[in-house]
C-alpha cells in the first residue's frame, strides 16, 4: 500500500489502565493520509479510549503516538497546537448551548488562529449549505434535534480545517430516523479523501465506506482488515462470535 | 390629641429635630459603601478560590501539562484555598469582624469601614468561591472535552465554554449571597461603626422611641433588597434568552 509514505498519525503499543484495570494493553496503528479507519468492538472493549488517546483527551499509560512526525505523548509538546489539526466528534454532540450555531463554528478558527470574523463566518456558512443547515446559523443548539446538532458538530470541527477527524460513536444517541442524515455527511466526506477514525457500531457505514476495519477487544487489536475481508471471513474466533451477534 | 398629630411629633423627634436624619442617611451611606467593597473584594477572591478549587478537583493533571513545579503549587494553593474556606465558613461573621479590628489591626489606628470591608469581604468570598464552584463543576465534562479537542487550551476553554455557563447557573444563588451580604453589614456597630442600623439605634438611645428609627431603617433595608432582585432577576432574563 503506502509503505513508503510516512503515516499521519501512528499508534506505538499505546496502553491506558485507570487504576488496576487495564483498558489499552498495546496497540499499534498506522493511520495514513485518506483512510478512513472503522473501530469496532464490543462494549467495554477500549475502543474509545483507545480513539480519545489518539488526541489525549485521554492521557495513555505507555507507549507513543506520533502525528505528523512528532510524538505527542511528549512532556514538552505543545498538544493545543496538535489538536487544532485533529477534529473530534462525540456521541452526546457537546455543543456549546450558550452560543448561536455560527459562533459555534466561528470561535475556534477566530481565537486560535486569528482568522478574521467575516472569514470565518463566510466558511461556516459555506460548511452549514453543505449540510444543509444554513438556515440555522442564528439558532442555538437547543433548538435543534439529534441529527442536526451531529452535523453541526461535526462541520464545527471541520471550521479548523483539521487532518483527521475522530468519531466516537456519532450515532449512537440519535433516534434511528436521524442516523441516515449523519452518516450520509461522514460518506460525503470519505469521498472528499477527509482521514477518518470512527468508532461505531453502524456496520452497515463500515462494509460501505471503509477501507481498513479493526476489531479491538479486552484491550488489544484482534483483526484488522479490509471490509470485504473483514466481514466475509473473519478469521479470529472473538470476531466471529461478535459479527454473529451483532449483523 | 389626635392620633397622626403624634404621630406627626414623633416623626419630627425621631428625624427632624437635632438634625437626627443625619444618623439613618450617614449610616445608609456607610451599608452602601461597605457593602459595594466587601462584594467587589468577595466576588474577585471567591472568583479566584473556586478556580484553583474546581482546577484541582476536576482535572488533577488531566488537562494540565504543569511543570512539576506548577502541580506542586497547585497543591498548595488547594489547601490554602480549603483550610480558609473551613475557618471563614466555620465561624461567626462577628467574631471575624472582631477579630480583624481588636486583634489583627488591635494596634494599628484604622478607619473602621475599612476592616468592615476586609471582614465583610473576606467572608463573603468563602460563600461566593463554593457557588462558583459549584457552578464549574456542574458544566458536563463534555464541554470541557469539546473545548480541548478543538484545540483550546485549558483556561480558554474555561473563559470562553465554561464560565459563561456556570455564570449564567449561579447567578440566582449568587444575588441571594449579595442579598445576605448586605443584611449581614448590620452587625458593623460591634465595632462601633456608624452604619444604618447603628444609626437607627442612636436614635432610638436618643429619642427612646424604639418603633420610627428601627422601622424605617428595616424599610430601608427591605427597599435596598427589593430593588437589588429587580436587577439580579432583570440580569437572568437577559442571559437566559439564549435558551428556550
Amino acid at each position: 500500500m503506502s509503505d513508503s509514505v510516512k503515516p499521519l498519525i501512528k499508534a506505538v503499543g499505546v496502553q491506558k489502565s485507570f487504576g488496576n484495570l487495564d483498558v489499552l494493553k498495546g496497540i499499534d496503528l498506522d493511520i495514513y493520509k485518506g483512510d478512513v479507519v472503522v473501530i469496532i468492538g464490543p462494549s467495554g472493549s477500549g475502543k474509545s479510549t483507545f480513539l480519545r488517546c489518539l488526541n489525549l483527551l485521554e492521557e495513555p499509560t505507555g507507549g507513543q503516538i506520533i502525528f505528523e512526525g512528532t510524538d505527542i505523548t511528549g512532556k514538552k509538546v505543545n498538544i493545543d497546537k496538535h489538536r487544532q489539526k485533529m477534529g473530534m466528534v462525540f456521541q452526546h454532540f457537546n455543543l456549546f448551548p450558550h452560543m448561536t450555531i455560527l459562533k459555534n463554528m466561528t470561535i475556534g478558527p477566530i481565537k486560535l488562529k486569528g482568522m478574521s470574523k467575516e472569514e470565518a463566518e463566510e466558511k461556516a456558512m459555506k460548511l452549514l449549505e453543505r449540510v444543509g443547515l444554513a438556515d440555522r446559523a442564528d439558532a442555538y443548539p437547543s433548538q435543534l434535534s439529534g441529527g442536526q446538532k451531529q452535523r453541526i458538530a461535526i462541520v464545527r470541527a471541520l471550521c479548523m480545517e483539521p487532518e483527521v477527524l475522530l468519531f466516537d460513536e456519532p450515532t449512537s444517541a440519535l433516534d434511528p430516523e436521524m442516523v441516515g442524515e449523519v452518516l450520509q455527511v461522514m460518506k460525503d466526506l470519505a469521498k472528499e479523501n477527509m482521514t477518518m477514525v470512527v468508532v461505531t457500531h453502524e456496520m452497515g457505514f463500515a462494509k460501505e465506506v471503509a477501507n481498513r476495519v479493526i476489531f479491538i477487544d479486552e484491550g488489544i487489536i484482534q483483526e484488522e482488515n479490509e471490509p470485504k475481508e473483514f466481514f466475509e471471513h473473519p478469521k479470529n474466533e472473538r470476531l466471529k462470535g461478535f459479527l454473529s451477534k451483532v449483523l | 390629641m389626635g392620633f397622626f398629630q403624634n404621630l406627626a411629633d414623633r416623626f419630627y423627634l425621631n428625624f427632624i429635630a437635632d438634625e437626627r436624619w443625619h444618623y439613618v442617611t450617614d449610616g445608609l451611606k456607610a451599608t452602601l459603601i461597605i457593602t459595594f467593597f466587601a462584594l467587589i473584594i468577595g466576588v474577585v477572591l471567591g472568583f479566584l478560590l473556586a478556580l484553583i478549587r474546581s482546577t484541582y478537583d476536576r482535572t488533577g493533571k488531566k488537562f494540565l501539562k504543569w511543570e512539576s513545579i506548577g502541580d506542586f503549587l497547585l497543591w498548595i494553593l488547594n489547601i490554602f484555598a480549603k483550610v480558609y474556606l473551613t475557618i471563614i465558613r466555620g465561624t461567626p461573621v462577628v467574631v471575624q469582624l472582631l477579630i480583624i479590628y481588636f486583634v489583627i489591626f488591635g494596634s494599628v489606628n484604622i478607619e473602621k469601614v475599612v476592616v468592615a470591608v476586609l471582614a465583610f469581604g473576606l467572608n463573603s468570598a468563602a460563600y461566593v468561591a463554593e457557588i462558583f464552584r459549584s457552578g464549574i463543576m456542574s458544566i458536563d465534562i463534555g464541554q470541557t472535552e469539546a473545548g480541548r479537542s478543538l484545540g483550546f487550551n485549558y483556561w480558554q476553554t474555561m473563559w470562553y465554554i465554561i464560565l459563561p455557563q456556570a455564570f449564567k447557573n449561579v447567578l440566582p444563588t449568587l444575588g441571594n449571597e449579595f442579598i445576605v451580604l448586605l443584611k449581614e453589614t448590620s452587625v458593623s456597630g460591634y465595632i462601633a461603626l456608624q452604619d444604618l442600623t447603628k444609626g437607627g439605634d442612636i436614635i432610638r438611645s436618643r429619642t427612646y422611641d424604639a418603633f420610627f428609627p428601627l422601622i424605617a431603617v428595616a424599610i430601608i433595608y427591605l427597599v435596598m433588597v427589593m430593588i437589588f432582585t429587580k436587577l439580579v432577576s432583570m440580569l437572568e432574563r437577559r442571559l437566559q434568552q439564549s435558551e428556550r
